[in-house]
């Protein structure tokens, strides 16, 4: 570790401190706590949200895997935009308009039981947790690399950091984070493509033919096919991509930090332009790794190619910006999990304690002491987790969670809008299924059992062929959410009208 | 009762209440809407009807483009011809896929001012007024 990284490092820190230290000052109620009061505007949410969702396993990931697979490892990127359509057309909208802190809060808009709340919570959490654990996991990793510290100490330093912002400075201090970190990440991937493409003489056509030979895939490695190989097995991957993120409760809490439908909506837009570019420059960045970094030193430094990036950045630009760009990945891990600790928080303190425990009658001071506990929680408990799970293949589990958010959120929250015959039984149901089936069937795939010893949690021949069922799960959780419908007699059309109402006009927030 | 009441205040009526106050009234506390006659209105079945027809349309195109990419790029190689020189098809697919995503987020935004119109307008009909409610 040079003297450089240190300092870039300590004033994320500090700029990440003080910006939490003002947040609190700020955070005096429940709703400043999990929304900021509600007055972010369109490009601040934008902003956010692409800081939210941008993972390192996006940044590094994302990069070191173009850089070793080609196309193949660019092409999740298309299925994470594309997903964001969705997200608009869908979600964002009715959710900002029908809901309060949760996605629990927009669904029982329109039923208003304690037994939809408590699925709906569940959801959340499950999809929480995993997508904490292999961000935490690889977070460990990761710093682990950039910075030459241990695992454990590496895990602490981000498990503490998360905790003192949602703590403290609660949403305003975790959405500030993210939008600081989505600046200086596109900063960052700004810098490093122009330096690529300044090798390229600006050209991509030279980019394209000198990477061509640049890697031990030649040819193939321009087109897909050289990392996934099993059709079905992609397309369910794809799927579970493009139809998840509108179920990701991080995401999706995002939404409550505006005031209305319309900056709801302009915040999509804003996000959908950042993401994007930022995927099209991982191109350049994976490309260029490729070609000024090569394969075997990217492999030989992190098998997974994690560190492709911050090897080009020391490639192009020496010492000084390997230092920003590793400082760029540690910003980045920070203001995921701030995100997440967030979201928990949320599902334990708001929808459990307050709404399901104290039916909606805690006071302020003790809806605020209980998101502070909730955070320290689920803090402590995904650190614990992370550490645990140090030696085992974790990588899985982000797109478990992107699963579970299409199976068990997207069924409900379109049946929730659209549907006028659904009611409580389907919404239980359509949420159950959809988790259960979600996990089942990744416990016995390949992800968890693999016949090769040690290479998986199970030793074992899987018992379901693939890798992620989005496939099944995803139509399963829309069945579940009908034949539940269809068993029960009680009907729900009244309060459905209320509810096509306030989703579609914005009006009667307060009802 | 519901019918009768919808029946009651059609659009024609309720447009001509409004120009006759132009003042929100003020409603006592705990006063609820009568939102299943708001949902039958014209006004707001032709929202749903607009709203509907471009939501499921544009839903229907971009998930079928991006199924269709994943289907032809995983079971055949008809993308992998060349586009211009070591640039193939496969590319040029993906990244209309992006500017799909862009162009459907940016005449979304246009028609949504329309909607958000339309839905200001039901709820001016019945006397509501947004901010007031929020």
């Amino acid at each position: 570790m040079n003297a450089t990284v240190i300092i870039i490092f300590l004033v994320i820190v500090a700029m990440t401190l003080v910006i939490t230290y003002f947040a609190a000052k700020r955070t005096n109620s429940a709703s400043d706590f999990y929304t900021a009061g509600g007055g972010l505007t369109g490009w601040q949410n934008g902003l956010a949200i692409a800081g939210d969702y941008l993972s390192a396993a996006s940044f590094l990931g994302i990069a070191g895997s173009i850089a070793l697979f080609g196309f193949d490892g660019f092409l999740f990127s298309i299925g994470y935009l594309v997903a964001y359509l969705v997200v608009l057309f869908v979600v964002a909208e009715p959710l900002r308009n029908l809901g309060k802190y949760t996605l629990a809060d927009m669904i029982n808009a329109r039923f208003n039981a304690k037994k939809v709340r408590g699925a709906a919570a569940l959801s959340s959490i499950t999809i929480v947790i995993f997508y904490m654990i292999a961000q935490l996991v690889g977070a460990g990793a990761l710093i682990q690399l950039l910075f030459g510290i241990d695992y454990i100490w590496a895990v602490l330093l981000v498990g503490v950091m998360m905790t003192v912002y949602v703590l403290f400075g609660g949403m305003t201090a975790t959405s500030w984070v993210q939008i600081i970190k989505a600046v200086l990440l596109m900063i960052g991937t700004v810098i490093l493509s122009f330096l690529v493409l300044q090798r390229f003489d600006f050209s991509i056509l030279e980019m394209f033919a000198q990477v061509k030979t640049a890697t031990p895939h030649g040819e193939a490695f321009l087109n897909p096919g050289v990392k996934y190989k099993i059709p079905l097995d992609t397309i369910s991957l794809m799927l579970a991509l493009v139809l998840g993120t509108a179920g990701l409760p991080h995401i999706l809490m995002r939404f409550f930090t505006v005031r209305d439908a319309k900056t709801a909506r302009s915040s999509v837009m804003w996000a959908t332009w950042i993401v994007g570019i930022f995927y099209v420059m991982t191109i350049f960045l994976g490309f260029g790794a490729a070609a000024f970094v090569g394969s075997e030193t990217i492999i030989n430094t992190n098998p997974a190619g994690n560190m492709a990036a911050p090897l080009l950045a020391q490639a192009l630009g020496g010492d000084i910006l390997m230092s920003f760009i590793s400082a760029v990945a540690f910003a980045t891990i920070l203001a995921v999990v701030a995100g997440l600790v967030l979201t928990g928080a949320s599902a334990f303190a708001h929808d459990i304690y307050g709404q399901i425990i104290k039916k909606g009658q805690a006071t302020e001071r003790q809806q605020m002491l209980a998101a502070r506990y909730a955070s320290v929680g689920v803090s402590v408990f995904s650190i614990l987790l992370a550490i645990f799970a140090q030696s085992l293949n974790v990588a899985f589990l982000v797109s478990l969670a992107f699963c579970i958010a299409a199976s068990a959120n997207l069924p409900v929250i379109v049946y929730t809008i659209f549907w006028k015959k659904f009611n409580t039984t389907g919404a239980v149901s359509a949420i159950i299924t959809g988790l259960v089936s979600a996990l089942v069937l990744v416990s016995i795939g390949p992800s968890v059992m693999n016949p090769e010893a040690g290479a998986a949690i199970i030793t074992g021949t899987p018992l379901f062929p693939l890798t992620n069922p989005a496939i099944v799960s995803i139509p399963l959780g829309f069945l579940g959410g009908i034949v539940g419908t269809l068993l029960s007699k009680e009907a729900n059309e009244k309060k459905f009208s209320e509810v096509n109402v306030r989703a579609n006009t914005g009006g009667f927030r307060q009802l | 009762m519901t019918k009768n009441a919808a029946g009651k205040s059609s659009p024609v009526s309720a447009k001509g209440q409004d120009k006759a106050k132009t003042a929100v009234k003020k409603r006592e506390a705990g006063h609820i809407p009568n939102f299943e006659e708001i949902e039958a209105s014209a006004s707001f079945r032709e929202l749903m009807k607009k709203k509907k027809a471009f939501l499921i349309s544009t839903t229907i195109l971009f998930l079928g483009l991006y199924l269709l990419f994943n289907l032809i790029i995983s079971y055949t190689d008809w993308l992998n011809a060349s586009f211009i020189g070591d640039i193939s098809w496969v590319w040029v697919f993906a990244f209309g896929l992006f500017a799909m995503t862009w162009i459907l987020v940016t005449v979304y935004m246009k028609r949504a001012a329309k909607f958000d119109e339309m839905a200001h307008n039901t709820l001016k009909e019945f006397n509501y007024d947004e901010e007031e409610n929020r």
